[in-house]
């Protein structure tokens, strides 16, 4: 090969075990964020359904029974 | 998070499908919420494949590139990196399924006592309810036609194309059954926020049980092609509070009893399939027989052979 031979640095390259690892890491990062939001929401629709089922919150806008 | 929140743009703040709306309607009963957790679940694993790999590509994009790195090499295999590539991505499917099959058999579970039954009768282009628990003064079944409301007679907060004239008015906080069936062609009973979708076939008789957990009113639309008004026919169910639902679910005038479930209906929920004669009449004629009937054979245990009998009989009287 005559890269080596001449006098310059040769590229080395990328190391693979490195690439995987800041690869894993990004992709778990990127999926931890969304188990966040995730979590974030089941938190929310608990908190939802738990002052509803107090009663301190209602979905109904007006009690009245209106024939359909 | 807030910046999360506008990134995937999940939110849905309504139980009808909004425009260019991205992720599901909100979910109103545990079935729902159990899809869209079962979503989240797998979303997590399409997103760490994602990054790694998006990841991978651009940095092998970069670094041999041909000014940066002229000589390509000559890797033709290495046993370790074929090994570790085949492994682990064999794992993540066992991660999805452990809550995919978990969902999958919850959601097969029959609801033994289900407080109210309805039959859902799809037909070109409407779609007809029946309640029968109840018993009007003259032996009728609460049977009513929901045909949807034409865009030109629409009012102001109305939804096009998802409004109906007549809702489905069930409880919350109950166990329902609805029975699925159609008097024509293929059809599907499916609202989105309830998590349900349910095939409406002539001569068979499908169930699905849903537990509303909120009140409120829920859209969905025909889901099987059936025609040229496949799209003008949609569902539209109405969920009011227990106390409310005695006095909406009853026409004018009349009273309630509640009638004692018949051997066919209980054929029907233990999952067998009705014969392909058995047309929507001839299900009503049955049900009717059932309620003279159910008295006697329920008290002696004889319902599901008498059952049996019944349906023959009717097939004979062809």
């Amino acid at each position: 090969m005559a890269a080596p031979k001449i006098g310059q640095a040769a590229y080395k390259g990328p190391s693979i075990i490195k690439e995987i690892f800041y690869g894993m890491a990004l992709g778990l990062t990127a999926g931890g964020l969304w188990k966040m939001h995730h979590w974030n929401n089941q938190k929310r629709t608990r908190e939802f359904y738990d002052l509803l089922n107090r009663g301190e919150v209602t979905v109904v806008l007006e009690n009245e029974v209106t024939s359909p | 998070m807030i910046v999360l929140e506008w990134l995937f743009l999940t939110i849905a703040p309504c139980d009808a499908a909004e425009p260019w709306q991205l992720g599901s309607q909100d979910a109103a009963t545990p079935m729902m919420q159990g899809i869209i957790d079962l979503h989240h679940d797998i979303f997590f694993f399409l997103i760490l494949i994602l990054v790694f790999v998006s990841r991978i590509l651009v940095r092998a994009l970069w670094h041999f590139h041909y000014k940066k790195n002229p000589i390509p090499q000559r890797i033709v295999h290495g046993t370790t990196i074929e090994i570790l590539r085949t492994i682990f991505p064999s794992i993540i499917p066992m991660f999805i399924a452990i809550p995919s099959f978990a969902l999958l058999y919850s959601m097969d579970e029959v609801v033994v006592d289900p407080a109210i039954t309805i039959k859902a009768i799809g037909h070109q282009w409407y779609r007809t309810y029946e309640y029968s628990d109840y018993n009007s003064s003259d032996e009728q079944s609460l049977t009513f036609d929901s045909y949807t409301i034409p865009e030109d007679d629409l009012e102001l907060g109305q939804s096009r194309l998802l409004e109906v004239d007549n809702r489905v008015v069930v409880p919350a906080q109950t166990h329902l059954r609805i029975i699925v069936t159609s008097a024509d062609v293929l059809h599907s009973w499916a609202v989105p926020s309830l998590g349900v979708k349910c095939d409406a076939v002539p001569g068979r008789l499908n169930q699905t049980s849903i537990l509303v957990q909120r009140e409120g009113v829920y859209y969905g639309q025909c889901s099987e092609i059936c025609g040229t008004n496949h799209a003008f026919m949609p569902i539209v169910v109405e969920a009011v509070s227990r106390k409310d639902y005695g006095s909406r679910a009853k026409p004018p005038h009349t009273t309630l009893r509640h009638k004692r479930r018949g051997p066919v209906a209980c054929l029907v929920s233990s999952g067998y399939e009705l014969p392909v004669f058995f047309q929507e009449e001839k299900i009503n004629l049955i049900l009717i027989m059932d309620q003279l009937i159910a008295d006697f054979v329920s008290r002696m245990g004889l319902a599901l052979p008498v059952a049996i009998l019944v349906a023959v009989k009717a097939g004979l009287a062809e």
